[in-house]
């Protein structure tokens, strides 16, 4: 067992360092001032900040929604809405809440507190945290706008074909769902890399992953779900757009499609999406509840394991979402059985919370309000969760007012409640003052009683046979007592989440300062100055156990003095520490990136890419995609060192290299999890395809594509060429010898795996015929799009060696480079033996 | 690294099973499966080879302890629940009806 790193003894500084430090970080991780600082900040404090209000605002507009919707339902026969105009209303409530608020709002919370509670000074990938921020803000605004103009989809918020379709929703409105939709995924993305990222490799000195803070166990966990549950989502997505707009039949049984595809693509995003809210919700109870019971929580590892086993064993649940769709009893059985497993782990969690209250001694405190609300809520949606999972039951309520209680039980209950409490709990930290006014007690009285009579009435009213998406109902169905309480209770509600919207923002602006660390936690966020400053720790910390503030009370003005790692802003240049991912030990420095429009700049072209075709405006979305490279490309340029700078000194005696002088740099691991990503998209086809080829009704196709002999040979040597040339550039750099050779083989290897692919779009030219044609279309086209990544990749190389950017400590790029080359290789030849394969057993 | 693969494998040996036995089940009530070819004991089969997986991984972190005793005992909670997930999960192969 390697030594953890412990505090060294240093000769203590002369008093008084801590303000100098102060103002020369300040100077250095500055924003620019006014509203350009806005538009090139990368501080997670600023982009934290912006997605809290964006998200907050989008969860206003579908709070309104709901009004609507209850405003309807409250009486029978309803003339309030006309059915069209209802439809937009549902299906836009859902879709904001899930898309535009549910998931933006905790990784805001996670970009804005993450580093504190690291120990570190900001995310990995700040440009990528900004990037992100502005594609939601756009593709959300874009969702938003077409609803103002009446435009909005209609289909519910999981726009199940062929009621999606073009033949029964023509018009934009899919399209606006299926393209804002696809953005806002885009940012989720980069989000989760840059978190997941960052929890494994920027800490604190001494953070082995048994001292983490339990939150950032819950986000890497989340982090790691939005990478794996989002691609099928993406995947599905694209296969509707592309038969909304070219009409290839992917979800047409008369051409050898089947809408059964659609509905297992979106649940196998659309279950883990419920864990992907639920459990940083349950990550921010964790971290809260023993503060306010002023002790430890209890059984730490069981809960992250409790953590780890949800999120795995909730993508074996999505069928459970198909029970009335015929599927065979066995099948409905595994489900059944992987559903009620899912019980287990939460409910240690529940029990470690109950068992953390149990040890120590709860105080009062709002957000102990918000999370006892949370208690009595989410053990409800849990229960009818578990009765949902019994199929005989699901049967009989499937599609009524039941299943929509249910959800609102899980998704208020478990995520909006805990989610809240994290906001009063932080607010301290964030705003740097102590809650004066007490509206948001009066909000919690108001919020939680109501939310349990509405849902209840709601419950209720399923059980009776209401269904959900219908507009209104007859006078004489018996729900009339139900729906009226229900919308009299959801208005009481509402005023309760305006009161504590106005109550956040009446403290943060108005309240008096307050002290460092009100509630007394042992965790290092606390440890910062509040309001947290733009360099988060004047030094980074060096830390021994899992509260470092309870085992040194003096650890705060240490930081503050400079006494941890990199307390030296002589270098004047924005730096942080990377760990070793197991122990937490001091690896390399990072040198941050500053200011910079161009994650804005990028998020504009990327936007228009994917929202132009909903005007049908398909060659700017082209000029955009072009945008898309070319920025790409002058972002990355801008990194890197065109010398080799060597071991820096990283303070307590250390000398370490810089990041841009390891193999394994940050964006190696950023490439890493993105690659993750799209193995998961690339498995997605694949399941797609043999979904088709064995359940769909109208197969086989009249003939399936015969491989021939050139074809194969140019896939085998392609994929061979692709993979040896960025190695051997990689093994060259290192030797300090010429790189051509290698990037001209992997060239060759481009240009040969791409004419196999382009093989099969000559010999079946007609995707929009059958399923099967439109299907190998799309694995060709996977295997075109990464070829020609890998292509300008290489060209990139080349240019980088021959400007000086490589030498063998700077060989990380190179290996970026290989690890995309390997990646589009492996799948490709995956991708057309999988086009092949039926044709050759006839 | 290591330390997370010993995190993160079992389980992740879970949902491959799962899925594949899935896989299987529906290629079991396809067109292209032979009606003469009992389908139950292919399922099986294959459900007792991920159990033995299961139990191989487990077997496996038991065998060869990590140096952290914190990721040892998570990951033997881990390895112990993919194992318990296994048999439960798949469960219904033996008594269940195959293609109703």
């Amino acid at each position: 067992m390697t030594a953890t790193p412990q505090p060294q003894a240093k000769p203590k500084p002369p008093r008084g360092t801590a303000l100098p430090l102060h103002r020369a970080l300040s100077r250095i991780w500055a924003s620019d001032p006014r509203l350009r600082g806005w538009l090139t900040t990368s501080n997670n404090n600023d982009i934290g900040t912006l997605f809290l209000i964006v998200a907050t605002t989008f969860f206003v507009i579908g709070g309104i929604l709901a009004m609507l919707i209850r405003a309807q339902l409250a009486t029978p026969d309803s003339a309030y809405m006309q059915p069209q105009v209802y439809n937009q209303i549902f299906t836009m409530h859902g879709t904001v809440m899930m898309f535009l608020f549910a998931i933006p709002f905790f990784e805001a919370m996670a970009v804005l507190m993450l580093p504190s509670m690291l120990g570190t000074r900001d995310m990995a990938f700040p440009r990528l945290g900004a990037y992100g921020l502005w594609v939601y803000i756009f593709g959300g605004s874009a969702v938003i706008i077409a609803m103002l103009m009446g435009l909005a989809p209609d289909g519910g918020w999981f726009m199940y074909p062929p009621l999606s379709s073009a033949a029964f929703s023509p018009g934009i409105g899919a399209d606006v769902w299926l393209l804002g939709i696809a953005s806002i995924e885009v940012s989720a993305i980069a989000t989760a890399i840059e978190v997941a990222v960052t929890v494994l490799r920027y800490r604190a000195a001494g953070m082995s992953l048994s001292r983490m803070p339990i939150f950032a166990w819950y986000i890497l966990i989340v982090s790691v779900m939005i990478l794996t549950a989002f691609p099928p989502m993406i995947l599905g997505s694209l296969l509707l757009e592309t038969e909304r707009a070219l009409d290839w039949p992917f979800f047409q049984v008369e051409n050898g499609g089947d809408p059964l595809l659609w509905q297992h693509l979106f649940w196998l995003f659309g279950h883990p999406e419920v864990y992907i809210i639920f459990l940083p919700a349950a990550g921010m109870i964790a971290t809260i509840l023993p503060v306010m019971a002023r002790t430890n929580l209890l059984g730490y590892g069981w809960v992250v394991a409790a953590a780890v086993s949800l999120a795995v064993l909730s993508f074996g649940l999505w069928v459970h979402h198909m029970f009335t769709t015929g599927i065979p009893h066995i099948g409905l059985a595994f489900f059944s059985a992987a559903s009620t497993l899912v019980a287990v782990p939460t409910s240690i969690m529940l029990f470690s919370w109950i068992g953390t209250l149990w040890k120590g001694r709860a105080r009062m405190e709002l957000p102990m309000l918000w999370i006892l609300g949370f208690f009595a809520t989410f053990v409800i949606g849990g229960l009818t969760g578990v009765m949902l999972a019994v199929v005989p039951f699901n049967w009989q309520v499937h599609d009524t007012h039941f299943v929509v209680a249910h959800l609102h039980y899980v998704l208020i209950g478990g995520y909006v409640f805990p989610m809240i409490a994290a906001v009063y709990y932080f607010m301290p930290l964030i705003t740097g003052r102590t809650r004066f006014f007490k509206l948001g007690e009066v909000a919690f009285w108001l919020v939680v009683p109501a939310f349990h009579v509405t849902f209840l009435a709601v419950h209720m009213a399923g059980l009776l046979g209401q269904r959900r998406r219908t507009w209104t109902y007859d006078a004489d169905q018996g729900w009339e007592t139900l729906n009226l309480v229900a919308s009299v209770a959801s208005f009481v509600m509402a005023i309760g989440f305006a009161l504590v919207i106005l109550d956040v923002a009446v403290n943060a602006f108005i309240s008096a300062r307050g002290r460092r660390n009100p509630w007394g936690a042992g965790t290092l966020e606390w440890a910062a100055a509040i309001p947290s400053p733009a360099y988060g720790f004047a030094s980074i910390p060096v830390v021994t156990g899992r509260y470092p503030l309870h085992d040194d009370p003096d650890l705060a003005c240490r930081i503050a003095r400079g006494e941890g790692h990199l307390g030296d802003a002589s270098r004047n240049r924005r730096e942080t520490l990377i760990v070793s991912t197991a122990r937490g030990e001091p690896a390399q420095v990072a040198v941050l990136p500053g200011n910079s429009v161009m994650p804005f700049a990028l998020a504009v072209v990327t936007s228009t890419s994917f929202l132009a075709p909903i005007a049908g405006a398909y060659i700017l979305s082209g000029i955009a995609l072009i945008g898309v490279v070319v920025l790409a490309l002058v972002w990355a340029w801008g990194l890197g060192s065109r010398v080799d700078q060597g071991p820096v000194d990283a303070g307590h005696g250390a000398l370490l290299p810089l990041a841009t002088e390891v193999p394994d740099p940050p964006g190696w691991w950023g490439s890493l999890f993105l690659l993750l990503a799209d193995g998961v998209h690339f498995g997605s086809l694949l399941f797609g395809y043999a979904f088709l080829w064995t359940v769909a009704p109208n197969w086989p196709p009249q003939s399936y594509l015969q491989p021939d002999g050139w074809s194969v040979a140019l896939a085998l040597a392609g994929a061979g060429a692709l993979a040896a040339g960025p190695r051997l550039a990689v093994s060259a750099i290192g030797r300090r010898r010429a790189v051509w050779p290698a990037i001209a083989l992997g060239i060759g290897g481009v240009v040969s795996l791409t004419a196999a692919a382009a093989s099969i779009w000559l010999e079946r030219p007609n995707p929009a015929g059958h399923a099967y044609d439109a299907t190998l279309w799309l694995l060709a086209g996977h295997v075109g799009l990464h070829t020609v990544l890998t292509l300008i990749m290489l060209f990139y190389l080349a240019a980088r060696v021959a400007a000086g950017y490589a030498s063998p400590a700077r060989i990380g790029e190179a290996r970026i480079v290989s690890l995309w080359a390997d990646f589009t290789a492996a799948t490709g030849l995956v991708a057309l033996a999988a086009a092949w394969l039926p044709g050759s057993f006839g | 690294m290591i330390e997370i693969l010993r995190l993160s494998v079992p389980l992740t040996v879970w949902i491959t099973g799962f899925s594949a036995v899935y896989a299987v089940l529906g290629l079991t009530c396809s067109r292209h499966w032979p009606p003469d070819f009992e389908a139950r004991p292919v399922l099986i089969a294959l459900w007792v080879a991920v159990i033995a997986l299961q139990a191989l991984c487990l077997a496996a972190i038991l065998r060869a302890p990590s140096s952290s005793s914190f990721v040892q005992a998570t990951s033997i909670i881990l390895a112990a629940t993919a194992l318990v997930a296994a048999i439960w999960s798949m469960l219904p192969v033996i008594a269940t009806s195959s293609c109703l």
